[in-house]
């Protein structure tokens, strides 16, 4: 059978909103950085942290369809490659918090050696220019591989050759082997380490199942959006639907069960060192966060998702698929905030503006990549069962 | 061979079958049926069932004396009172987690190849599940007042506290050997039909035409049974995460250091999972070979199982790095010291022993030909087994023998009749093996010949067929 040869134009966008948008969010970080410091320095690091985690979730979605030699998703394969462009745009937020404003964590600067409680081993850890050099490490490694896999990926579809779907079978084993490692190290490095007392083991993969769970939101809300706009019409079908929100619902409930146990755990253990974490969160205002990232990334996706019928009509996935991603936000805010403002949550016009102004980069960096390929790669050797998926 | 079963596997050089060419839907009833039907009895089944039998009465002994004496017999002592009984324990609920993993996740995830080795990873999930349920009871002291776990009402006026894992644990457990015993019978009903209607002595009619429940192979029946099956697998899918995650939970509510941490639950499933497929394969590279069944069992199955073991086990890997990183990172001295005491404590040997024969050895799995190398493999399964039970020797001993008070340290030393315990489980374990292999289907057959079907229509291209549905 045929492969519809689709393009996705990149050009024809109504992208100028979208450009203001981004323009905005830029403007409103220079003047929040001055007006109101104290907070937009750490949203930044929540807006850059979650671009990051959209990323190598959905660089994580690719090595694991390869690894275990699926075939399903090759069809929209394009939509999360696209979504690796986003790392860089991550990569630079975290850069400019890390070096405009370093003082938010407060292990760092003149008040680090005389903070007590540190171990030596701690204490080495935790020093600034060796901080600096793992961020750079973990994101050359995960650029690296993003970058590798997608050069073959868009290769094949040129010479349609078989090599270019093993290597990238090598390729994902060893992407998952080393962001194993290195994203739980960001994790601690990036979000715990804004509480240096209070640690989890838990913590790593707690992060990667916020951001494997968003990550598949996004996957979701593009391919409808493709789907509906023209370039996957036809490609896509319930099925592929399907399997995506049945993707969802699982990693909704694998989110909760991390949240679940590290919180039982620590709940029924009842150590003071630990417990400061929840304590701090269920407090005032915060408890209604706590309540509305529980909501939005497990009862809600586990509710509406239960029977199949929902799963496999696009219009209540995308509404599940947006949830999540506020659910999202929740979680990030609650992990980034409560060692900032104690009192309570600040949320103000520059943040608002920052959060439009993100959405929107996304939107044009994602867009731009689409448009930087075939939308389909038509060269992988899955590419029919993917197409004929049922 | 057409485009479409080309496209199972990206490069169709490497293309290995799930089930051999060549075979009928004879050929599968003849072979698998044949095991149990067969008048014969093979010297190497009978001989291994002496063995496993003989350990078996080891337990009965060490279990008889246990009870007479009380749990003074074995080493444990304060502060280690949860010594070879609890280590065990988890270790045969681990064991299990292979059957309830391939029967319902994978089939939830639509994977072919569960279909062959299904059957006997659920039988030995039930298997470890009574040898795991035996250990608890024994180290109750009084092990004929078992029963008291259980909450109903009663003169006495007590209650089980709710709010202990230990009775989270009676609860989980006995869900899941409730949940596994259904499954696996469900499962079995269509192929105990076939035995009945294939048995020429009238006895064994009988015998499995009452198992059969009057299976008359009807669309009616295959309904319901389609209907049960996937219910059981939707409720098996939690068991096999909660199960594993309660039992961390014994060791991890606690404030032990190397017992509290908030990893565990997903670091003890994966561990489960990583030790049951670990049996299952060393179990099933000696049973295709002893009964010929490598068409039905194939290289693929192998492979498959090798790379479930290869990524479950970097995940317990991860979880090791976790507790060492953590172990400094956390700045609390009784974590670094429980890190430093189980690498170069009394008890080094067992850590670097785990990390060689858990870690380290099976990374051979990486490489696609040494996954195909049979012998290589089961070596490397028995690594495994081994290894998991040193993690849990680790854990119990290490983190038990010295903890906060320098003065109330300890040592354990396991007695003989520890051993006798344990390896006197391994009979039972393997006794009921043997049992079910001559007189159960250990290959499900109905679902083999369901997947040949799949596979000649994929051949020809149909695979899309609308009639595909169906069972």
């Amino acid at each position: 059978m045929m492969i519809p040869a689709l393009e996705f134009d990149s050009h024809s966008a109504p992208s100028f909103a979208t450009r203001l948008c981004a323009i905005a969010g830029a403007i409103c970080l220079v003047a929040g950085a001055v007006l109101s410091p104290a907070s937009v320095w750490p949203y930044l690091l929540l807006l850059s942290y979650a671009l990051v985690g959209l990323g190598v979730g959905a660089l994580s979605f690719i090595a694991l369809q390869y690894i275990v030699g699926s075939g399903w998703a090759a069809a929209f394969r394009r939509v999360p490659e696209a979504m690796i462009a986003v790392l860089p745009l991550g990569f630079v937020g975290l850069w400019v918090v890390f070096l405009a404003h370093p003082s938010l964590y407060p292990w760092q600067g003149a008040a680090h050696d005389a903070a007590p409680g540190l171990a030596w081993f701690k204490q080495a850890w935790l020093s600034w220019p060796f901080f600096l050099v793992r961020a750079a490490v973990y994101m050359a490694l995960w650029a690296a591989f993003g970058y590798a896999m997608l050069r073959h990926s868009r290769k094949q579809d040129e010479t349609g050759d078989v090599s270019h779907t093993k290597s990238n079978i090598h390729l994902s084993a060893g992407f998952l082997a080393v962001f194993g490692i290195t994203s739980f190290l960001a994790s601690v490095d990036w979000i715990m380490s804004l509480e240096p007392h209070w640690y989890s083991t838990m913590f790593g993969w707690y992060n990667f199942a916020g951001q494997f769970e968003s990550a598949l939101a996004v996957i979701i809300l593009l391919v409808v959006w493709l789907e509906r706009r023209g370039p996957l019409r036809g490609v896509i079908n319930e099925a592929h639907l399907h399997d995506l929100g049945k993707l969802l619902f699982a990693f909704s409930t694998f989110w909760m069960y991390l949240w679940f146990s590290q919180y039982l755990l620590i709940w029924y253990s009842n150590i003071p060192e630990e417990t400061v974490y929840f304590t701090a969160r269920l407090r005032g205002w915060w408890m209604p966060f706590s309540m509305a990232s529980l909501l939005l990334n497990w009862v809600v996706p586990f509710v509406v998702l239960m029977t199949i019928p929902v799963k496999r009509n696009a219009s209540a996935l995308t509404k599940v698929a947006v949830a999540v991603l506020v659910g999202r936000w929740f979680d990030l805010y609650l992990m980034i905030f409560p060692s900032q403002s104690p009192d309570g949550p600040v949320f103000g016009i520059w943040e608002a503006g920052m959060t439009i102004g993100a959405i929107a980069a996304v939107i044009l960096v994602v867009r731009s990549a689409l448009g930087a390929a075939n939308i389909i790669p038509k060269g992988d050797p899955y590419i029919r069962e993917s197409l004929h998926h049922h | 061979m057409s485009e479409q079963s080309l496209t199972k596997t990206a490069d169709p050089a490497e293309f290995v079958p799930v089930i051999a060419p060549g075979n009928t839907y004879r050929t599968i009833s003849d072979r698998i049926a044949d095991i149990v039907l067969s008048k014969d009895i093979k010297l190497g089944w009978a001989f291994g069932l002496l063995i496993s039998f003989g350990l078996l009465n080891v337990f009965a002994i060490a279990a008889t004396y246990l009870i007479y004496m009380g749990p003074g017999i074995w080493g444990i002592n304060q502060p280690v009172g949860w010594g070879f009984a609890i280590v065990n324990f988890v270790w045969w609920i681990g064991i299990g987690h292979a059957g309830t993993l391939i029967s319902a996740i994978l089939l939830l995830l639509k994977q072919d190849w569960r279909n062959s080795i299904n059957r006997f990873s659920e039988a030995m999930t039930l298997f470890a599940v009574a040898c795991a349920g035996l250990f608890p009871v024994l180290h109750l002291g009084r092990p004929w007042l078992a029963y008291w776990l259980s909450p109903y009402p009663n003169t006495f006026g007590y209650w089980p506290n709710f709010r202990s894992p230990l009775v989270w644990d009676f609860f989980a457990v006995s869900t899941y050997g409730t949940v596994s015993l259904l499954f696996w019978f469900v499962g079995l009903i269509p192929d105990l039909a076939t035995l009945r209607d294939r048995a020429g002595n009238v006895w064994f009619r009988r015998i499995y035409g009452l198992l059969a429940m009057g299976w008359r192979g009807s669309a009616r029946h295959w309904h319901n049974y389609e209907m049960a099956y996937l219910l059981l697998a939707g409720m098996s899918t939690p068991l096999v995460l909660s199960v594993h995650s309660i039992v961390s939970f014994d060791f991890a509510v606690s404030i032990l250091p190397g017992w509290h941490s908030t990893i565990f639950p997903p670091y003890f499933v994966a561990g489960a999972v990583y030790a049951g497929f670990a049996m299952v394969l060393a179990i099933a590279i000696p049973f295709r070979k002893f009964y010929k069944l490598q068409d039905f069992i194939t290289m693929k199955h192998v492979d498959m199982m090798c790379k479930v073991m290869l990524s479950t086990g970097l995940i317990v890997g991860y979880g090791y790095l976790m507790e060492v990183f953590f172990g400094w990172y956390s700045a609390n001295k009784y974590e670094r010291y429980m890190t430093w005491n189980r690498m170069f404590g009394p008890y080094w040997w067992s850590y670097w022993s785990l990390i060689l024969t858990n870690v380290a050895i099976p990374q051979v799995l990486w490489l696609r030909k040494l996954r195909y190398n049979l012998p290589l493999v089961f070596i490397v399964c028995m690594s495994i087994s081994i290894g998991m039970w040193l993690e849990r020797f680790v854990i119990v001993i290490t983190s038990l023998h010295r903890d906060y008070v320098p003065s109330s340290w300890g040592m354990y030393y396991p007695t003989v009749w520890d051993w006798a315990t344990y390896i006197g489980t391994i009979g039972l374990f393997f006794t009921l093996l043997f049992l079910f292999i001559r007189f159960l289907p250990a290959i499900n057959i109905f679902e083999m010949k369901h997947l040949l079907r799949h596979k000649e229509h994929e051949a020809h291209g149909l695979a899309h067929h609308p009639s595909e549905g169906g069972h």
